[in-house]
């Protein structure tokens, strides 16, 4: 399973990175914006996305419209400090199919990528 | 952020004071780029020094050394995955099989397991430096409309340079302690997804 990663803070990239193989997802390939996010899917083999909202280049709302324009069933989970109702709501319209506001524990990322993943 | 960083950035931010009654000096030279993320230091070139560089500036160092942190924690990690395995070795030797010390070495494993939970606690904490960031870059937004509202009231001066392009509206509100939102989040989640399967 691999699982591509897109945020612009390399510490959060990592946190992130060291959760999913705590609970055993160890292919995990990363974009530090949503340009860099779509060569990486351009590139193949992602079944999973976990996305961040603001990044400069492109950010994660226009990174999940331009992903769900070429695919519309891989799962997307948006970790974003994002947390009003309206960014919710705008993000659930883009395709995101579920939505984690930072801080986050562990446990929160693996109950939401469990259930997108079914 | 080390003493030598401090320099520079003090050095690049210091700006002559205008006297009483002087008009306010404009911007010699169009304002030079952000600092780079990787290095924290604001580039030579900017003539400027300006706050909102120094606060750019800040968030690049507190991301670098968050993630020098970090591979310490790592470290620690790797070092605890290293000593249970030694742990499990002596475990299975002959001379170890004697009840009271295998207990006393069950202790020891479950001490080694305690530290690398604490290992893990501490790396999820650091998401505190990526929301500071962005509250930090909240900050230098309004800083830039406030300087360039300036700019506008005196006719005089340049406007700041490119604002990052996507910045967090709600970060003001943004919590601190991990999953304090997650009920909120959850509630909208499910509501819309309510509604959609309705239509």
């Amino acid at each position: 399973m691999k699982i591509l990663i897109v945020d612009d803070s390399s510490t959060m990239r990592r946190i992130i990175i060291n959760t999913l193989s705590r609970i055993g997802y160890t292919d995990v390939v990363e974009g530090e914006h949503g340009k860099a996010g779509l060569e990486k899917l351009r590139q193949g083999g992602v079944e999973m996305i976990i996305t961040d909202w603001n990044m400069p280049e492109m950010d994660g709302l226009e990174f999940v419209q331009a992903v769900r324009a070429q695919n519309a069933s891989i799962p997307i989970l948006m970790v974003t400090t994002n947390a009003a109702k309206e960014d919710i709501v705008q993000a659930l319209q883009a395709g995101v199919n579920n939505y984690v506001v930072k801080p986050f524990t562990p446990d929160t990322l693996k109950e939401k990528i469990e259930s997108l993943l079914g | 952020m080390d003493q030598t960083e401090i320099d520079a950035l003090t050095v690049k931010g210091a700006k002559p004071k205008a006297a009483k009654g002087e008009p306010v000096p404009s911007a010699p030279k169009p304002p030079a780029p952000g600092p780079d993320r990787g290095t924290g230091q604001v580039p030579p070139d900017d003539p400027q020094g300006h706050v909102i560089s120094e606060l750019d500036a800040v968030t690049a160092v507190t991301e670098r050394e968050t993630n020098k942190v970090m591979d310490q924690l790592d470290l620690i990690s790797s070092l605890v995955g290293t000593q249970q395995a030694l742990i499990t070795g002596v475990m299975q030797h002959p001379g170890a099989q004697d009840p009271s010390v295998q207990a006393a070495i069950n202790q020891v494993m479950s001490a080694g397991k305690d530290i690398q939970n604490k290992v893990y606690e501490a790396m999820d904490l650091m998401q505190f430096q990526d929301i500071t960031r962005q509250k930090l870059e909240r900050i230098v937004h309004h800083l830039r409309q406030i300087h360039d509202y300036i700019v506008e009231l005196l006719g005089t001066g340049l406007k700041s340079d490119t604002e990052r392009p996507s910045i967090s509206r709600t970060i003001a509100s943004t919590g601190t302690v991990p999953d304090e939102k997650r009920v909120h989040a959850d509630s909208v989640v499910e509501e819309y997804k309510r509604s959609q399967s309705k239509d």
